[in-house]
C-alpha cells in the first residue's frame, strides 16, 4: 500500500498499464506498446506500463486517460452500493485495486486527485464492516468449517468475498487471525492450572 | 522480522494474562508463610486466619495446592456486572469496567470457581458483556478515520483484539487521502 521502494505491492501496481495519448512525435519508438509504426505520432493512444508513464506524462509528451477500473461506470456502481462491486475482477491478478488507484491518484492533478481519493476512502469504509464480519464470523466457524462450509448457501457474502481486493484480503486475514486467538483463548483453561494439574 | 505478520502486530491473549496476573488479590491463606522477597516486591507474612494481599499468579499457585481461599474482587459478582450490563445496553458509550477483566474473570472462574457466588451466572453476564462491548465496536467501525479513534473504558483485551485491523485499516486510509495541496507535482 505504500510507496516503499522494497514494497512488493508498489512494484506490482507500476505494472499496470494506462492508456496514453501522445501530444508529441517521437521517433523510434513505435514499438511501445506493441505498435507496428516507426514512429509514434500525435495523438496516438497506446497503453504504457506505469512505470514507464511516469516519466513520459511527467515530461508532458502524453496525457493519459482514467483507467477503466476507475472509469465512471465503476463508480457510479461503487456510489449506488460499494458492497456489490467485485473489486478483484477489475484489475488483473495480483495487483490491488486501492494500490493501483493510489498510484493513479498521486499521478493526478488537484482536482481529480482528491475526486480519486475520496471514492477510494467512501469505498474502503463502506466495504470495511462488512469484511471484518465476515472474518469473525469465519473465525468463529474454526479451522475446519473455515474453508468449506459457511456462506455457501446464501451467495452474497460468498460473492462479496471473491470480489475481495488484496488490501482488503490482508486485513481479514488479521482480523480473522486475531478473533481465532482470542476464541482459543477463552476455550483453554487458563496458564496456571494447565501447568499444575 | 522472522516473527509471523499477526504476532508483530499485537501481543497475544495469554500474554495479557501474564501481565494480569501481576496485579495484588486478596487471598484467606490456609498456610502460614514467612515474609518473602520477590522480584516485584515482598509478600506476606501469611497467617491463616488474616486476609493478606499478594500477587494473583501466587495466589493461583497456593489455591492449586489448596492452601489458601480467594477472595473474588468487589467488581466479580451479580450484582456489579448485571449493572454494568445494563449500563452497556442502555448507553451508547462503553461502561466502566476494571481495565483487565477479561483476563482477571477467566483465569478466576478457571482456578477458583469454589470461591466464588453464582459462578454460572456471572460467567453467562461475562459473556453478555463481551457481545455487547463487540458489538459497539464494530458500530465504532463505522466511524474508522484516519486521524484518531476515541475508545473510552475499552478494556485491555478488547484493545488488543481489534489492535491489528483497526490499525491496519486506518493506514490504508491513510494512503488513500490526499491533502488539497500546492506541493509536488512534478
Amino acid at each position: 500500500m505504500d510507496n516503499d521502494y522494497f514494497s512488493i505491492d508498489a512494484i506490482l501496481a507500476e505494472n499496470q498499464k494506462i492508456q496514453c495519448t501522445f501530444k508529441q512525435k517521437i521517433p523510434e519508438m513505435g514499438h511501445l506498446g506493441g505498435g507496428s509504426e516507426r514512429d509514434i505520432l500525435p495523438q496516438s493512444k497506446r497503453q504504457i506500463p506505469i512505470w514507464l508513464a511516469y516519466i513520459i506524462v511527467y515530461s508532458d509528451w502524453a496525457d493519459f486517460d482514467i483507467p477503466q477500473p476507475f472509469s465512471n461506470k465503476v463508480r457510479n456502481a461503487l456510489r449506488a452500493e460499494p458492497r456489490s462491486v467485485r473489486l478483484s475482477n477489475l484489475v488483473g491478478a495480483g495487483t490491488g485495486w486501492y494500490v493501483f488507484g493510489k498510484t493513479i491518484m498521486d499521478m493526478l492533478g488537484d482536482e481529480q486527485g482528491i475526486e480519486m481519493s475520496e471514492m477510494l476512502v467512501t469505498t474502503f469504509k463502506g466495504r470495511l464492516v462488512d469484511v471484518i464480519d465476515q472474518a469473525q464470523h469465519f473465525a468463529a466457524l474454526g479451522p475446519v468449517g473455515g474453508s468449506g462450509g459457511g456462506g455457501g448457501v446464501d451467495s452474497a457474502p460468498q460473492m462479496f468475498r471473491e470480489g475481495l481486493d488484496t488490501t482488503e484480503r490482508e486485513l481479514f486475514v488479521l482480523a480473522q487471525e486475531s478473533a481465532r486467538r482470542m476464541k482459543r483463548w477463552y476455550e483453554e483453561s487458563s496458564g496456571g492450572a494447565k501447568r499444575m494439574l | 522480522m522472522s516473527l509471523p505478520y499477526s504476532l508483530r502486530t499485537s501481543i497475544t491473549p495469554p500474554e495479557l494474562e501474564l501481565i494480569a496476573t501481576q496485579q495484588l488479590i486478596e487471598i484467606i491463606p490456609l498456610i502460614a508463610i514467612e515474609k518473602t522477597a520477590f522480584i516485584s516486591g515482598a509478600f506476606g507474612p501469611l497467617q491463616p486466619p488474616r486476609k493478606a494481599k499478594i500477587p494473583l499468579w501466587m495466589a493461583i499457585n497456593l489455591k492449586l495446592r489448596k492452601k489458601c481461599h480467594i477472595v473474588a474482587p468487589e467488581w466479580l459478582s451479580v450484582e456489579f456486572l448485571q449493572s454494568r450490563l445494563d449500563e452497556e445496553i442502555n448507553e451508547p458509550g462503553f461502561s466502566k469496567l476494571p481495565f483487565r477483566y477479561a483476563e482477571i474473570s477467566k483465569v478466576l472462574l478457571d482456578v477458583a470457581s469454589d470461591d466464588i457466588q453464582n459462578t454460572d451466572k456471572i460467567r453467562s453476564l461475562l459473556k453478555d458483556l463481551r457481545e455487547a462491548r463487540q458489538a459497539k465496536s464494530r458500530e465504532g467501525l463505522d466511524q474508522i478515520n484516519r486521524g484518531e479513534l476515541s475508545v473510552s473504558n475499552l478494556c485491555s483485551m478488547e484493545i488488543n483484539e481489534i489492535r491489528p485491523f483497526f490499525v491496519h485499516a486506518m493506514g490504508i486510509l491513510t494512503h488513500l487521502h490526499r491533502e488539497a495541496s500546492t506541493e509536488d507535482q512534478l
